[in-house]
Order: structure tokens, then C-alpha cells, then sequence
């Protein structure tokens, strides 16, 4: 079996392939995490603030989604030292990933509330909820819902794009794929296996996802027209 | 040549659990004008889509103007569907075609017409239908719905058929637009068009068909001329359900 | 910073030159990979949709199995690891087929919801005039189907945009990689990676408004647009 040649030729490198998972965890979750925190922020920036504000988050969203995630990269690593700012490979590329991600996880987040019928603020500001109270228990657990597909698609984005980590040599499973390769001379044994484990993450994260998305589903309630999972 | 366009022989179909047809017969003469009434799902709009195979029968047998359509088709499906004009509830114009195209289009590319020629036979159906010349050039989305639906009876009777089916043309309408569409349905049974309808308009019943047939539960229960079936119906439910229609009639003139 | 990132380009000739190969190599890279991901995703759409049972299970596997790697492995596998079987290719090539084959999957992906969001009335209408299955799929579902996707096609454009940078691994000289040599050699890291970033950025808006334009000529009234990235 072609199968069984390609992976033993490997078999002594697999631990130094895993060796590179934390990495590509810390990276996928470090650069989610903050997206996940700062994307929400700028939504709302865009959707209740000030118009200066607003406009501010929008162009700041704009901006970070027409770079590259590997320019965003090398701006941080080689370029902010020039400003005397020095971050290690992993930081550098935990911070690109999340900057990138936050960008996507804005306008997520921000047609998910957008998509919610103003019928919901009306009908809860005549209970005589606060705007406040009205966002948190009406506005926020139906949007979650909403966004919950477009999140997990920009998780596995962030978690495929942890290989592009490799270009300033962050030790995560890639790179480590490739130095073996190279150690070995054949590319495929190892390439194929590294596919494997993000295949393997990926349809993990998605799987949990569409349980979770099951979970809360409530009747009525949907997708908001993201196609993704 | 026998002049019987549409044979219909005891034809069955379920769907999963449910039985939707068992064991319609009917046959349909040239010139003649069928009216299919009864309740909501009765069954009849699942027999129009057998008929032109959109929906496949489990068994029985269909027969256009003499050639086999079910079980074993004579000829190609599409040929035989070619033959047969579908006027839709919902209208179902192509989205992205103008009136005048959504005429043309099946001249075109099924009869393989020259596209003048093609232009000629629509603009010809689309003046049959009252669509006047101001409208040719506009989508769907841009005419009310009694529009739609003529220019959809258009397209039907350009394509020349050999008959022409009908899913309750006006159900999807509101009521001030359905006038302009029996209008020009009833101009064609004027004309001898060879037609089965599915409508609960009864004046309209009364006035076009040459024969009315009552389905209910997946059977023909009740067929007759409109003045049988007004005045003397033979079966309780038959009475009861001419009852309700004329009630909800009279209700909705005496609000007009 | 910008600005100072133009004047090092002009300093030498050279550094022109570069960027101007990168920037060309960049719009190559996206312009074709395109156009390959548009057609063979318009066939594994239309297979998976109306294509035999096998085909279907088949193309899904392909789809799924892009998806859920990253790109920068298709690429290595199609440059580094392909040879090995006797397979060689220029890196430019390398790059243009492996983001091709790669977009090809989503690009599958949004005609495949945009023609399935075509009302099943259409097809109806259109078989009961006698068109066969293939007619009604050419003049019916596909004119209709793609319009809807336009909004989902333009943005896999500036996706593919910005992804062309990948290729900088495969030692093509697009605009990552001449910034990075411009950069080596002067020592103004953060001007000439600025600098690209615009470029990047100029050209995304480019994209998106032309697309919009087309959109907005091509645009039905009633048509609704059915799929969007995220």
C-alpha cells in the first residue's frame, strides 16, 4: 500500500511534527481570542456610536481586511522594531493573526445585531427595559446565535493561517512539517501528514460547532444567510 | 385522428405514507374546457403535474393525443412536455427575462425558431393577453401579479400546445387582479382551447367549462355539466362543498 | 512612512523594476487562479448539483479536503512534493494552479448555494415548455444563479488578492517578496511593507467597487442575492 510507505518513511518524525501542535494551538486560539474580544467592541463601535466613532471602527475594519495576513506579519516582526517595538516570532504572529481576526469577527458580529428586527429593541423598550438591559437579554443571546457559523468559519481561517506563521519561523506544525521534510528529502510523507491534522482540527471545530449551533437552536431563528460550516 | 386529447387511466400516486391519487380517470376532448374543483389537497394539482410528468405516477396510464406518455414514454420527455402548456399558481416567469423574452424563450430554444420569428408569435400571444407594448421590455419583479400571470399564459399559448393545464391561475392573486385573468382565460375557452383548470372560482366554473369534476381525497367524485353539478348534485359532500364556495362568494360581493 | 516607502523604490532603478515585477506577478496570481477556481468551480457546482451520484461524493471529498487545510500546504505539496512523483512545474505555476485548485473549492461552494437558491418554479416552468434538463440548467438556472453569487465571487477576488502573497514561499516574486528584498537591502523594513500593504489595500477597493459596478449592471430587478462570505 502506497499508504503504509509513505507514512513509515515518517514514523520517526511524527513526535517532531506533534511537538509543533502547542504552537499552532496557541497561535489559532491566542489570535481567535483576541478577535473575539476586540471584534465585538468595534461592531458596536460601528453600530452605536458617535458617528466619528463609527466611522473610525468601519475604516479600521476596512483597512485590516484588505492587507494580507503574512504583511500584517512582517510589518510586526521586522518592521515595529524600526519604531524600537520587538516582539519573538510567537507574539508577533499570535498578534497578526488576532488583528486580522478581529477585523472579520467585527462585521460578523455586526450583521448578526443588524440582522435582528428592530421589532425585538421596540417590544423591549415598551416592557420598559433600559437600552442596556434591552441589548443584553434581548439583543445579544439572539445575534450569538446568528453569529455562531461565520465565528466558527473564522476560527478554521485563523487555524489554517497559523501555517503562514511560518515565514518568520514560529515552530508550530508546518514549519515543523517542512524542516523534517527537508531533513528527510521528500516533502509528501510529512506534508501529507501535517494535511491530516488540520483536516482532522478543522472538521473538529466544525463538527462541535454545528452541535453547539443544534444546541441553541431556537425555531425561526436563523443563520442570518452566512454560508459557511 | 380521435378527437380525445388527454387520456387519463386510473392513475395512482402516493407520497411516503400518503395517497394522493388513487385511480383517477378522465379523458379531455379537443376544444373542450375540463374544470377541476374540490378542497385543498384533494389531489388535484399533484394530477396536473403527472400529467406533464413534473411529478411521476406509481401506476396507471397516460395517453396524449394517442401517444403513450406513462408508463413507457412514446417519445422524449421534453417532447412531450412540449406539447402540453403549464399555466402555474405562482406564475413561475423567468426571473431574469423580460415579458417579451419569457415568451420567446421557449420558441427559441425549444422550437428552435428563428428569433424573429419567435418575436412575432410572442408579441402576437402577449396582444392575445392584453400585456400592451409599454410592458414587453419589463422584468417580473416589475409587474403586478395579473400581469404576470397573462404574460405567463402567454408564453404557454405561443409554444402552440395541445393542451394547456392550469393550477389554479388566480389563487395566488389579490382579489381586485383576478378578473383581468379570467378574462382572458375564459377568451380562450371562447377560442376552443383545449384546457384543464383547477380553480374554486365557481361563477367561472359555471360560465367556461364544459365539464366540471369534483376530486376529493385523491378521487373523482362528482363530474357533469355545470348545471348537473350546480343543481343537482349527487353526492352530499359535492353539495356541501358548492355550498361553502358560494357562501365565501357572497360574502366577498357583498363587501366589494 | 508611505511616502518614504515610494522614494526608496525610485533611489535604483532596480528597486522599480522589482516592484513593479511583484506587483505584476501579484495581479497574474490573482487574476489567473481567478479564472481557473470560476470554471472548475462552475463544473463541481453543476456536477454536485446535477451530476451522477459517484461524481457527487467524489467532488464533495475534493471540496472538503481543500477546505480544511491551509493553501500554503496545497502549494508545498504542488512545488516541493509533486516533482518527486515526476511532476515539475515553475513556481509561478506552482502558485497559479495550487490557488486555483484552492478557490475552486469555494468558489464550488457559493454557485452551488446561489443555483440552489434558484425557486424550484423556475425549473419547473422551464421543463414544462420542453426544455431538456442541460437547456434549462444553461438558460434558466445558470443566468439566474449567477447573478446572485456576484457579491460572494467579488469577494473571493480580493480573498485571492490578498492570498497571492502566499506564493512569496514558493520564491515568486510578487510583491511580498520584492518588498522583502527591497527591505533586506535598505534596511526600511516597516516603509516598504507600508507601502505594499496600500498597494494590497487599493487594490481590494478596486476590485470590490468595479465589482459593484458590474453588479448594479447586470442586476435584475427581483433577483436576490443568495450568498455571502464572511
Amino acid at each position: 500500500m502506497p499508504g503504509s510507505t509513505v507514512f513509515t518513511s515518517i514514523a520517526p518524525y511524527i513526535k517532531v511534527i506533534l511537538d509543533g501542535l502547542p504552537e499552532t494551538l496557541l497561535l489559532t486560539f491566542g489570535g481567535f481570542g483576541i478577535g473575539l474580544v476586540v471584534g465585538p467592541i468595534l461592531a458596536f463601535m460601528e453600530i452605536y456610536g458617535p458617528k466619528p466613532l463609527a466611522r473610525l471602527a468601519a475604516a479600521i475594519e476596512e483597512v485590516i481586511r484588505g492587507i494580507p495576513l503574512l504583511v500584517l506579519m512582517f510589518i510586526i516582526y521586522f518592521g515595529l522594531p524600526e519604531l524600537g517595538i520587538r516582539l519573538t516570532p510567537l507574539p508577533a504572529a499570535i498578534l497578526a493573526i488576532g488583528i486580522r481576526s478581529l477585523a472579520y469577527q467585527s462585521q460578523i458580529i455586526r450583521s448578526a445585531v443588524i440582522s435582528i428586527p428592530a421589532g425585538q429593541w421596540e417590544a423591549a423598550l415598551s416592557l420598559g427595559m433600559s437600552p442596556v438591559g434591552a441589548f443584553i437579554n434581548i439583543i445579544i443571546p439572539q445575534a450569538f446565535r446568528i453569529a455562531i457559523p461565520g465565528l466558527v468559519n473564522q476560527f478554521t481561517v485563523d487555524l489554517k493561517d497559523t501555517s503562514i506563521a511560518y515565514a518568520i519561523g514560529v515552530a508550530e506544525i508546518f514549519t515543523q512539517a517542512v524542516h523534517v521534510a527537508q531533513v528527510i528529502l521528500d516533502y509528501l510523507p510529512p506534508l501529507l501528514f501535517v494535511g491530516l491534522i488540520y483536516f482532522v482540527l478543522t472538521y473538529t471545530a466544525s463538527s462541535l460547532a454545528s452541535t453547539l449551533y443544534r444546541r441553541l437552536a431556537i425555531p425561526g431563528l436563523g443563520a442570518g444567510g452566512v454560508v459557511t460550516v | 385522428m380521435s378527437d380525445i386529447v388527454l387520456r387519463v387511466e386510473d392513475l395512482w400516486k402516493s407520497f411516503g405514507k400518503q395517497t394522493v391519487l388513487r385511480g383517477v380517470t378522465f379523458t379531455v376532448k379537443r376544444g373542450e374546457v375540463k374544470v377541476l374543483m374540490g378542497p385543498s389537497g384533494g389531489g388535484k394539482s399533484t394530477l396536473l403535474r403527472t400529467i406533464n410528468l413534473l411529478v411521476r405516477p406509481d401506476r396507471g396510464r397516460i395517453e396524449l393525443e394517442g401517444i403513450e406518455v406513462f408508463p413507457r414514454p412514446a417519445m422524449k420527455i421534453n417532447k412531450i412536455r412540449e406539447r402540453i402548456g403549464f399555466v402555474f399558481q405562482q406564475f413561475n416567469l423567468f426571473m431574469h427575462l423580460t415579458a417579451l423574452d419569457n415568451v420567446r424563450i421557449g420558441l427559441i430554444k425549444v422550437k428552435k425558431l428563428p428569433p424573429e420569428e419567435a418575436t412575432r408569435r410572442a408579441i402576437e400571444a402577449l396582444q392575445m393577453v392584453g400585456i400592451t407594448e409599454d410592458l414587453w421590455h419589463k422584468y417580473p419583479a416589475q409587474l403586478s401579479g395579473g400581469q404576470q400571470q397573462r404574460v405567463a399564459i402567454a408564453r404557454a399559448i405561443a409554444m402552440k400546445p395541445s393542451i394547456i393545464l392550469m393550477d389554479e391561475p388566480t389563487s395566488a392573486l389579490d382579489p381586485e387582479l383576478v378578473g383581468e385573468v379570467l378574462k382572458v382565460i375564459e377568451e380562450l375557452a371562447r377560442r376552443r382551447t383545449t384546457m384543464l383548470i383547477v380553480t374554486h372560482e365557481l361563477d367561472f366554473a359555471l360560465e367556461a367549462a364544459d365539464e366540471i369534476m369534483i376530486m376529493d381525497q385523491g378521487v373523482i367524485v362528482e363530474r357533469g355539466t355545470p348545471d348537473e353539478i350546480l343543481r343537482n348534485p349527487k353526492h352530499e359532500r359535492t353539495r356541501r362543498f358548492i355550498e361553502r364556495i358560494l357562501r365565501r362568494q357572497e360574502r366577498l360581493n357583498t363587501l366589494k | 512612512m508611505v511616502f518614504e516607502g515610494l522614494l526608496i523604490i525610485f533611489t535604483k532603478e532596480r528597486y522599480l523594476d522589482l516592484f513593479l515585477e511583484g506587483l505584476a506577478n501579484t495581479l497574474i496570481l490573482t487574476a489567473s487562479s481567478f479564472a481557473i477556481g470560476f470554471m472548475l468551480g462552475l463544473l463541481i457546482a453543476v456536477e454536485r448539483l446535477y451530476g451522477p451520484r459517484i461524481l457527487r461524493a467524489a467532488l464533495a471529498a475534493y471540496v472538503e479536503t481543500i477546505r480544511g487545510t491551509p493553501m500554503l500546504l496545497q502549494l508545498f505539496l504542488l512545488y516541493y512534493a509533486l516533482p518527486s512523483a515526476g511532476i515539475a512545474m515553475s513556481a509561478l505555476t506552482a502558485a497559479i494552479l495550487g490557488m486555483g485548485f484552492n478557490s475552486a473549492a469555494y468558489q464550488s461552494e457559493y454557485l452551488r448555494a446561489s443555483l440552489r437558491a434558484v425557486p424550484s418554479g423556475q425549473w419547473e416552468a422551464a421543463l414544462s415548455l420542453g426544455m431538456t434538463k442541460w437547456q434549462a440548467i444553461r438558460s434558466i438556472i445558470l443566468p439566474i444563479g449567477l447573478r446572485s453569487a456576484i457579491p460572494a465571487l467579488s469577494n473571493e477576488l480580493v480573498y485571492l488578492l490578498k492570498y497571492s502573497s502566499i506564493a512569496y514561499f514558493l520564491a515568486v516574486v510578487e510583491l511580498v517578496y520584492a518588498g522583502k528584498i527591497i527591505g533586506s537591502e535598505t534596511f526600511a523594513y516597516l516603509e516598504m511593507y507600508t507601502l505594499i500593504a496600500l498597494v494590497y489595500l487599493v487594490f481590494s477597493l478596486l476590485i470590490t467597487r468595479s465589482m459593484k459596478k458590474i453588479e448594479s449592471k447586470i442586476m435584475i430587478p427581483g433577483l436576490a442575492v443568495t450568498a455571502e462570505r464572511t
